[in-house]
């Protein structure tokens, strides 16, 4: 019964993608606008194949995809240790959310004239932005996690005599994971919006800074729809392997009543 | 949740918990001070505190670049935020609703929708420039552009996930379609659209600021911007002071908006996301 409403869901979503590809072509074809500056699905397939050489583009989605990787990781682990920390010892959280509150609502983006004067032109310059926007999210929900642990799964575990590290280690955290995990998920799709930006900003090398060049390299409108549906399907992967991988699988038992 | 908890001790301890906020601040504020006067930092890397202060003066009444001062900034971000988030909102909420109530609709384009929306906004402004120049136009059409699809797929789910008990029970007691639509749909899908809506602003906050970076003459980001190229670092620290104070009122306002606008959706925060 749900692989046959998947699969017509499945098939009518197709409906709607050729739909919007033939339309685009239709349009493109009917000459209303200039080819160089719409290019319709055709051209672009054309110009990417052209164009864009494998190896060039590999060296550009490596880039990329590394700094997201490092970045996110080195933002969401200190993340989740302080906001576990922060939710487990209420002295703590009063302590540190304050800071925390006053450097939350800033864009990560604003950072970027701060990282090139701490970190350079390099690398670590985009990394530590990719690792402010994952930050943020993933300790705001962690600690929203942590303090609405339902007081009686706590009781419960106190009653058994759990007490300490271990009551934290085996109800606590297992509690608060759906939370965490969600706000990695965020995190992580916010951190590539982040890093397009400090690519177009300052980068030689990754897809930001690809279709940035574009102009000036001659590639035009069609190099920068290419990569804009490249960097597209690449945030829409990672985010389906992490919530086919994390939320659906190792979260299981607490997500399966929304699985569909 | 935190407000509903206003007996005289709920009050006091919120008072306390601000109060051990504000030393904190104060404390780091004052220890940066001190390890910058004493040469342990670089003033150029960390401008202390009351560096920052002077400079925020200097904008206040002399501004930066010389006769900008930060309201003009601030007016030039809120303005594009403003055009972009309601033309996001104005074309989103009615689209998100229609598709949202067919359901063969709805599934053929939340394919499209969902690429869509993973686009990196930001990986648009090539895009927008090259098509619309470097003008305003293309700096409001990329908040537009983020905002949009929050907003519309937050008001298709709402529509969505009504319980078709409150439809079934109004058509039962004889309700018409214009009724049904305006007194059980439309109230029930409002905080889920709220929601959106929410997000939608935190976004177009965040874009905005990146695309003034990028290419912007006024405006917080382009604030920020200019004075890297100055290698006036206190007035950046300025900039990031007002986008937080910025921010953080905008988050407290939307969120007292619905408390007092819509009181019944609290009981759905459940199913936030």
């Amino acid at each position: 019964m749900r692989a046959e409403t998947f699969g017509r869901d499945l098939w009518i979503g197709w409906l709607g993608v050729i739909t919007v590809l033939v339309g685009w072509q239709v349009i493109d074809m009917l000459g209303i606008f200039d080819a160089a500056t719409v290019p319709g699905p055709i051209d672009v397939i054309d110009l990417a194949l052209e164009r864009g050489p494998l190896d060039d583009l590999r060296t550009h989605a490596y880039a990329s995809l590394r700094r997201v990787i490092i970045g996110f990781t080195m933002g969401a682990i200190p993340a989740i240790l302080l906001g576990i920390a922060t939710g487990w010892y209420r002295w703590l959280g009063k302590i540190l959310w304050s800071p925390i509150e006053l450097l939350r609502p800033i864009p990560p983006l604003a950072w970027i004239p701060f990282a090139l004067i701490w970190f350079g032109l390099g690398e670590n310059s985009k990394i530590f932005i990719i690792l402010l926007t994952a930050f943020f999210p993933v300790i705001t929900n962690t600690y929203k996690g942590m303090i609405s642990i339902d007081p009686q799964l706590i009781r419960a575990a106190q009653t058994m005599g759990l007490k300490g590290l271990r009551l934290l280690w085996r109800v606590a955290i297992p509690a608060a994971l759906p939370d965490i995990a969600v706000g990695m998920r965020i995190g992580l799709s916010l951190s590539f919006g982040a890093l397009m930006a400090a690519e177009i900003l300052a980068a030689e090398e990754g897809l930001g800074a690809m279709i940035w060049r574009a102009r000036d390299t001659g590639g035009g409108v069609g190099i920068i729809v290419y990569g804009i549906i490249l960097i597209g399907a690449l945030n829409l992967t990672i985010d389906y392997l992490f919530n086919q991988y994390v939320l659906k699988r190792q979260l299981r038992w607490h997500f399966s009543e929304d699985a569909n | 949740m935190r407000f509903s908890n206003l007996t005289p001790t709920g009050i006091a301890s919120r008072l306390i918990d601000l109060l051990i906020g504000i030393v904190t601040l104060v404390a780091i504020g004052a220890l940066w001070e001190y390890l910058v006067q004493n040469g342990h930092l670089n003033p150029y890397f960390f401008p202390p505190p009351t560096e920052i202060a002077d400079e925020l003066e200097k904008i206040t009444t002399v501004g930066f670049p010389r006769g900008v001062t930060i309201f003009s900034h601030i007016q030039a971000t809120v303005l594009r935020i403003l055009k972009g988030y309601a033309m996001a909102a104005v074309l989103g909420i009615p689209i998100g609703l229609f598709v949202g109530s067919r359901q063969f609709l709805d599934r053929a384009v939340m394919p499209v929708v969902t690429f869509a929306r993973s686009v990196a906004t930001i990986s648009l402004l090539p895009l927008m420039v090259a098509w619309f120049g470097v003008g305003e136009l293309s700096r409001v059409l990329l908040v537009f552009y983020g905002c949009f699809w929050v907003i519309m797929t937050n008001s298709a789910f709402a529509v969505k996930t009504i319980h078709p008990q409150y439809i079934q029970a109004a058509e039962t007691l004889g309700a018409s379609k214009t009724q049904i639509f305006f007194q059980v749909m439309l109230p029930a899908s409002l905080p889920r659209i709220f929601s959106g809506m929410k997000v939608a602003l935190g976004l177009a906050f965040l874009y905005i600021v990146a695309v003034e970076l990028i290419n912007a003459e006024e405006g917080l980001g382009s604030l920020i911007w200019e004075a890297r190229t100055f290698y006036r670092s206190d007035t950046m620290m300025v900039g990031l002071f007002m986008l937080s104070i910025f921010g953080f009122a905008l988050a407290q306002g939307l969120d007292l908006l619905e408390k007092v606008l819509l009181p019944w959706a609290e009981s759905l925060e459940e199913i936030e996301r």
